[in-house]
């Protein structure tokens, strides 16, 4: 990448609240295009509305956030989803949908109108679905699915989505180890074959270290440090974001920055 | 779309118009009809041109509840909602009441109940608000509000209206078909097609929306815009429903529950199909209140609740 192309994706002094208390307040972030950005912070920090506002479900409240240049709020709301997919911490079901079905609404963006799904749509969710290892569950009702299950079916719809970055809030809790390491062997695949820019919020300060290529990390919604993940993960900087102990100090438990075995997803 | 829905909607109404037109306090034979002469011929004609207009009423009226429920259901990801659950007719009929007690000309009722409706509906939601969301439990509660308080204007309105006025007033409570017109029927079919044109348009963004409102956002939905149309429009068919026919309550809820199981969730075939389906319903029920125990008529809107709240109970059981 050129020194001059902007990044992929870039907030400055972004403040954005639900209704009532501000949640952002003045962030700054820059994820350049092809990056694996891992947003650290605690519960409350800002880390999900930061990856919201990304997605255009909580509207920017103040401050400048870019799409490759352009302001994310003056592009057309299709536009923006046919190139930022939104992959939910979990979603609750309450009406019965087929998983293909929810497969096929990433195609949404590229849908005119009433129409119903193109030929070509359902082959490139079947194509999703293949790549993510989910055609075998087309036709089960999606609220059957294990949580596995059902992370992968949305990561197979980001990729039906076709766009060009992914924003995963949460994408592994929840799950157990051999289904985070099949979730993530899939996404680190599927990040190597197409490029894709991959934001991902989470908790665990391991998982950034071993698969983010660049990491954030939020405080009472700030930023208060980001860039490659050697010069932030470290225990002073992780210490200040969640005002617990990194490993060697003071406690047994101590958090310790990047050593699950997951040698496989070492880039 | 999937066109065996929508034909099985059509066949189901054409059955249900075809008996409805044909039984009641007294049977109508179609032979009498197409070839009665004197004074049997003179009462056939009679009876079909009293029925005809009164199917042709219950038919848009129902399809317009259903289609609002079935709307409300998807936008507001929530099984339950229902535009009498939720005030929105509570609301059209207090809007029809106040114009008429004010003696405003009933060409303005159908205007007067959406405005009560859109303004019950912006209340309850407004209620219901929790953290910049609309919260299920409070929903439900905010339309029991909202009802127990349209249900004290329009019995304190009745108690003040006299003669035809009153009457009126109880026909928006309990819901009514006898008065039904060739002229009502023209006057309520272009409401119902524009707010039902409107609403089957919005389709394909509430099968987003019934997956989540996040959900339709991220997948590039105005969500805010949708929400407002499909709001409107649901008012607007609730509304003329109402002005026209009282409060009919539960068929909302009801249709679109049957038509889901049958034909799945996607809001291209559920939104029109339920239309099909709800204007068979209120069809079938009219017929019923008609022929059950003639020549007393049963009120329509009794009917659909005793149909309707035991389903309402399971469905409550059912919702996590």
């Amino acid at each position: 990448m050129s020194a001059a192309a902007p990044n992929r994706l870039e907030a400055r002094g972004l403040v954005a609240d639900y209704g009532a208390a501000p949640v952002l307040r003045g962030l700054d972030a820059a994820i350049p295009a092809g990056a694996i950005a891992a947003v650290l912070g605690e519960n409350g920090s800002g880390k999900s509305t930061l990856l919201k506002v990304f997605a255009r479900v909580v509207a920017i409240g103040g401050g400048d956030v870019r799409l490759d240049g352009e302001r994310l709020d003056a592009l057309p709301r299709r536009q923006t989803a046919q190139r930022i997919a939104y992959v939910p911490q979990s979603v609750d079901l309450v009406f019965p949908i087929r998983t293909l079905d929810l497969v096929l609404q990433g195609r949404a963006p590229y849908a005119r109108g009433f129409v119903a799904e193109t030929a070509d749509d359902r082959l490139r969710a079947l194509e999703a679905m293949r790549a993510c290892d989910v055609e075998a569950l087309a036709q089960r009702d999606a609220a059957s699915l294990s949580g596995g299950e059902r992370r992968r079916v949305f990561l197979a719809r980001a990729l039906a989505q076709e766009a060009q970055v992914w924003l995963l809030d949460e994408p592994t809790s929840g799950l157990d180890p051999r289904h985070r390491l099949e979730f993530l062997e899939t996404l680190w695949r599927i990040h190597g074959e197409r490029g894709t820019t991959v934001v991902l919020v989470t908790h665990e300060v391991a998982l950034a270290g071993d698969l983010a290529t660049r990491v954030l990390l939020l405080k009472d919604g700030r930023t208060i440090a980001q860039g490659d993940r050697a010069s932030v993960l470290t225990a002073e900087n992780l210490e200040r974001t969640f005002g617990a102990p990194f490993s060697g100090r003071g406690s047994r438990f101590a958090l310790r920055s990047a050593v699950l075995p997951m040698g496989s997803l070492e880039p | 779309m999937r066109t065996g829905a929508i034909a099985v909607g059509v066949l189901l109404l054409v059955a249900a118009c075809t008996v409805a037109f044909l039984v009641g306090g007294v049977h109508l034979s179609i032979a009498d009809l197409v070839a009665g002469r004197g004074e049997e011929g003179q009462t056939a004609r009679l009876l079909a041109s009293l029925r005809a207009p009164r199917i042709g009423l219950a038919a848009l009226v129902g399809g317009c509840l259903a289609l609002a429920g079935a709307a409300l259901q998807a936008l507001l990801k929530n099984p339950l909602a229902d535009p009498f659950l939720l005030g929105t007719s509570g609301g059209a009929a207090v809007g029809a009441a106040g114009a008429a007690l004010l003696g405003l000309s009933p060409l303005l009722s159908p205007a007067a109940a959406f405005v009560g409706a859109a303004a019950a509906s912006l209340g309850v939601a407004l209620l219901a608000r929790r953290g910049g969301r609309l919260d299920l439990q409070r929903l439900l509660l905010a339309g029991l509000i909202a009802n127990a308080f349209f249900s004290a204007l329009l019995l304190a309105a009745f108690s003040i209206a006299s003669g035809e006025a009153a009457r009126s007033m109880l026909f928006w409570m309990m819901g009514s078909l006898a008065d039904a017109t060739p002229r009502k029927v023209a006057a309520l079919f272009p409401y119902a097609l524009a707010g039902a044109a409107v609403l089957v348009a919005a389709a394909a963004r509430l099968n987003l929306f019934s997956v989540g409102e996040e959900n339709a956002a991220a997948l590039g939905v105005d969500t805010e815009r949708t929400k407002r149309i499909v709001f409107l429009a649901s008012s607007l068919l609730t509304g003329v429903a109402v002005a026209f026919a009282g409060v009919i309550g539960f068929v909302g809820l009801l249709v679109p529950h049957a038509v889901r199981a049958a034909f799945g969730n996607d809001q291209r075939t559920l939104l029109p199909a339920s239309f099909l389906v709800g204007a068979t319903l209120v069809v079938a029920a009219d017929a019923v209140a008609r022929a059950a125990i003639a020549p007393v008529e049963l009120p329509i809107g009794a009917l659909t609740a005793a149909l309707g709240a035991p389903v309402f109970a399971w469905l409550l059981l059912r919702t996590p």
